[in-house]
């Protein structure tokens, strides 16, 4: 009766040594999924730096596995403790996320508004501006520049429906520039017909 | 007894001292590696040095890895003075990185801003030449397009971006191409050499008749934007004028806007029209009938066109866009009429010198290697 306790002490002690011997695989599989996650979901492009602390803390709890499992005697709990926090930090990441992209987003469509409404009064100008002496060659010529920017407006929307929306974003500021540079002329035009 | 136990005392203290206070400091040049990979990092080691980046982050792995094993030995034990000596190593190369970073960042911003320079002056080029004719849409908006594109690669390159400036300027590139493609379709007949040979024969033919009767002739010069006026074979008087919108074709139909080339002759002499004083030439002459007949023939134009007419000289300004007419300032016009009667040869031209002015242009355009 005695051997049998000794026995099932053994055993039970061999059994907690090895299960805590046991790397966290499933932990490790987790976290590398969220981080793959919120990377595609597009903290790359929209947390640049959060990702990259991520990234950086991923990988010394990945050292820190990769440590203990060369040990005969392995301790994977501050691996885990670790991997936990990187998990934390995904969670943020991955909460705040939308709201960054939606404020990329939301400034990508506000500047597209602002391209549409300038090409808009670009036009409005260009149809009441006098056509005569002196003027008539130089709006046509204006008309065509500002039709040029008119197509490349339809490349913020392209950028949108990619989710692209700092690439919209440049792209609607490119287009506001160059009516505003049209609208120079425009008024340029204007003021020579006036003389 | 007293005295053993005030040197215990002493000696406890002094032990405690050697070790809470001789152990040495975490070196302050790990510190530093790790913030310089944050640099690396920032400034784009992983897309510029990738190799050298990645071989900065094990050696710092390994440092680090150093400095917590000496970490886990007692304080009076350890000695930060091996790796150390690595870190300070460590961040000479880190520096060397970034700075390599930096030239070749500086490298890829100087080489686009010589490619944008070079669209830029396109561009520009571009700009100038679609001055010299009216019919400049098509290329005009290509060229629009193209500047918009260069803003672009301008606000990536500033996000160090450069791959994707150099995508995108490459795109203002294929715009670019198209405008020159337009701009040649446009004036492909002012650089063709027999076309020119052609008008030089009939200015010249112009020229000689005015010298041989010694009366007023009229040369009109479309790409030069001229009317001159000679008498006796001499230049009497030269004016600005403007064309339609397609001024540079040569006048087909009725309705295209183009004015007509060849060897023609005032009909009649208006004192007051719509557009000031004005003079109207016997266009279509013989050799316009024959040419709108072989277009018809051949479905150059529609079936239904009418050859068109009542062609003048005539004031109202020479900025207005014409239907096909010659528009000179009401001044000029003054001049002009006075100069003229009823007969006097008009005679109209593409061009007449071989280097004329859009001509010198388009050479300027090439030679700056567009």
């Amino acid at each position: 009766m005695k051997n049998l306790t000794k026995t099932a002490v053994l055993v039970l002690a061999i059994a907690v040594v090895l299960t805590g011997c046991k790397q966290p695989t499933q932990l490790i599989n987790d976290v590398k999924a969220a981080v793959e996650t919120v990377t595609t979901a597009g903290a790359d492009k929209y947390a640049p730096e959060e990702l990259k602390v991520i990234n950086d803390d991923l990988t010394k709890a990945l050292d820190e596995v990769a440590a203990q499992d060369k040990k005969f005697f392995k301790k994977f709990g501050p691996a885990k403790e670790m991997l936990a926090a990187v998990q934390a930090k995904v969670a943020e990441l991955t909460a705040a996320l939308p709201a960054k992209i939606e404020a990329a987003k939301n400034l990508a469509i506000q500047l597209q508004g602002e391209a549409q409404t300038a090409l808009t009064e670009a036009a409005d100008l260009l149809k009441k501006a006098p056509k005569g002496k002196g003027t008539k060659k130089d709006l046509e010529a204006l008309q065509a520049d500002l039709d040029g920017a008119q197509t490349m407006f339809t490349e913020i929307q392209t950028a949108l429906d990619a989710n692209d929306y700092i690439g919209a974003q440049d792209k609607a500021k490119t287009v506001k520039e160059k009516v505003a540079a049209i609208v120079d002329q425009i008024n340029a035009a204007i003021a020579k017909v006036k003389k | 007894m007293k005295t053993s136990w005030l040197t215990g005392a002493a000696c406890v203290l002094g032990l405690t001292y050697c070790i809470a206070c001789n152990t040495p400091p975490v070196p302050p040049e790990a510190a530093r590696a790790i913030a310089l990979e944050q640099d690396l990092w920032r400034a784009g080691g992983s897309l510029f040095t990738p190799r050298e980046y990645a071989s900065f982050r094990d050696s710092l792995k390994d440092a680090q890895g150093k400095i917590d094993a000496e970490e886990t030995k007692f304080g009076w034990f350890r000695d930060y003075g091996p790796v150390r000596t690595e870190l300070r190593g460590l961040i000479t190369r880190g520096e060397a990185v970034l700075e390599r970073i930096n030239s070749e960042k500086d490298a890829k911003a100087r080489t686009f801003a010589l490619s944008a320079d070079v669209l830029a002056a396109r561009i520009d080029g571009l700009y100038r030449i679609t001055e010299y004719f009216n019919e400049n849409d098509d290329v005009r908006k290509n060229v629009a397009q193209a500047e918009i594109k260069l803003s672009e690669a301008r606000l990536l390159v500033g996000k160090e971006k450069y791959e994707l400036a150099a995508e995108t300027a490459g795109e203002g590139g294929l715009f670019l191409d198209r405008a020159e493609e337009a701009a040649v379709r446009l004036l492909r007949r002012y650089l063709d050499r027999d076309e020119r040979e052609k008008w030089s024969r009939w200015a010249n033919a112009a020229i000689a008749e005015s010298k041989a009767k010694s009366a007023v002739v009229l040369l009109v010069n479309k790409i030069e934007r001229k009317l001159i006026v000679y008498k006796g074979g001499e230049v009497k008087a030269r004016f600005d004028i403007g064309l339609g919108k397609y001024g540079l074709s040569d006048k087909l139909r009725s309705g295209d806007d183009a004015t007509p080339e060849g060897r023609y002759r005032v009909i009649r002499k208006f004192n007051a029209t719509k557009f000031y004083k004005a003079l109207l030439i016997d266009y279509p002459n013989e050799e316009d009938k024959r040419t709108f007949v072989e277009a018809k023939r051949k479905g150059l134009i529609p079936g239904r066109a009418t050859i068109g007419g009542d062609i003048e000289i005539h004031g109202g300004g020479k900025d207005s866009l014409t239907r096909g007419c010659v528009g000179l300032e009401n001044n000029d016009m003054d001049d002009v009429f006075a100069w003229v009667e009823i007969g006097t040869p008009v005679t109209i031209v593409g061009a007449t010198r071989t280097e004329n002015t859009i001509l010198m242009e388009i050479e300027k355009y090439k030679k700056n290697g567009h």
